[in-house]
């Protein structure tokens, strides 16, 4: 099944973030738990790991993208 | 809350000493104190050419550090005082959870210091204190710079002069904010040593864990130090990915210079100019580094004596 993986809001008041790095490649193996990409807001640099496990199919933006909350930035296919 | 003593200056080995400490104890609040011999330190997504006068640093020989958090580009020396807090994630990112139990210790030791803009601590309109974060693995990293008696007209000089806008780039860019240092606000004088003490044993009154590390452990810090702090890789290769164009008057000729760096590797580079060896100069640069000793090495090749100028216009 695929499932979107979005920008997440952090603090009430975050309306975008940048995704500054991805940790994990198109076609990569994830598991539950992983580091998959970093995303910076204000001063904070955040290590989103994956809550489930599957196949990383798609990244939807390059590093240095500005990405609203909530907008898909990932296609990560589960079982 | 445990704290673990760190009595380097290495900015090099803080840095991955930090880290090593953040990925190691899971298991505990922690809270400890840190001094840099000069250095600047840039966030984690930052363009340092941007940021700072590379050839200035050079020169008066202060290492740039690319941290793990965010925010933007600092000076310290040894009359700053850094700290760092590391606790649980708890619901949405709040800079006050962090931020206030700092903020209450320091108003117990006679420090008047209150929450400033953002993420920073102020005495009235003037910051002392600048932070920043990552959150991984659910427990948040919040470190923060304290100026007790630094150079603030170095730091002036380092971190607000040439800042150099003909990068194109999407990295993180620091603001500029007027500041002070907490010694000139004291009623009551202390040195530099019994505020760090005094300010810890407020943050981690006695009874609780202090510790330091053992042989291995630093032996790992010290790996980490070599392997990632002090790479061309991390320090470098991490910029986010920029154009850069330049135009002006080199050696009495007019110049127009351009190039992009992809991960710290240069494309697309053209030195329009009579002064200079054009297809010398793209052949060069390249495929080569973004590295302030190997742009110099090349200036030096294109341009002979005026290598320090053309250098000038590259970065």
């Amino acid at each position: 099944m695929e499932k979107k993986l979005t920008m997440p809001k952090l603090r009430p008041e975050m309306e975008k973030g940048v995704l500054c790095a991805w940790l994990k490649e198109e076609g990569d193996v994830v598991t539950t738990g992983e580091a998959l990409f970093e995303i910076e807001t204000d001063k904070v640099v955040n290590q989103i790991e994956a809550t489930e496990s599957g196949i990383l199919k798609k990244q939807l933006c390059e590093e240095g993208d500005t990405v609203d909350v909530e907008s898909p930035v990932a296609i990560l296919e589960t079982e | 809350m445990l704290n673990v003593q760190n009595s380097s200056h290495d900015p090099f080995y803080n840095q991955a000493f930090e880290e090593f400490v953040f990925q190691t104890f899971q298991e505990d609040d922690i809270f400890f104190l840190w001094q840099n011999s000069p250095a600047v330190v840039v966030g984690s997504y930052q363009n340092i050419c941007r940021e700072v006068h590379v050839e200035t640093l050079w020169k008066l020989g202060i290492p740039v550090v690319r941290r793990i958090s965010g925010g933007g580009t600092v000076y310290h020396d040894l009359g700053n005082v850094n700290y760092t807090y590391i606790i649980q994630q708890d619901g949405p990112v709040d800079y006050d959870r962090c931020l206030q139990p700092v903020i209450g210790a320091l108003n117990a030791i006679g420090v008047p210091a209150r929450k400033g803009r953002t993420c920073d601590i102020a005495i009235g309109e003037q910051k002392i204190s600048g932070s920043a974060q990552r959150i991984a693995g659910g427990r948040i990293l919040h470190h923060g710079t304290l100026l007790f008696q630094s150079d603030l007209r170095m730091l002036e000089h380092i971190t607000t002069h040439h800042k150099n806008d003909c990068f194109q780039s999407r990295g993180t860019i620091s603001a500029i904010c007027p500041v002070t240092n907490i010694r000139d606000h004291l009623t009551t004088p202390m040195t530099i040593t019994e505020f760090q003490t005094r300010l810890l044993n407020q943050m981690v009154p006695a009874g609780n864990h202090r510790l330091t590390l053992t042989a291995e452990q630093e032996a790992a810090v010290c790996l980490l130090r070599d392997e990632k702090y002090r790479s061309w890789e991390w320090t470098w290769g991490k910029t986010p990915a920029f154009t850069y164009e330049k135009s002006g008057v080199f050696a009495g000729a007019p110049i127009h210079l351009t190039y992009r760096a992809n991960r710290g590797i240069v494309s697309d580079a053209v030195i329009d100019c009579a002064s200079v060896d054009g297809s010398e100069a793209t052949r060069l640069l390249n495929g080569t580094r973004l590295d302030p000793e190997g742009f110099a090495a090349i200036c030096r090749r294109l341009s002979g004596s005026r290598a320090e100028e053309l250098m000038d216009w590259l970065l």
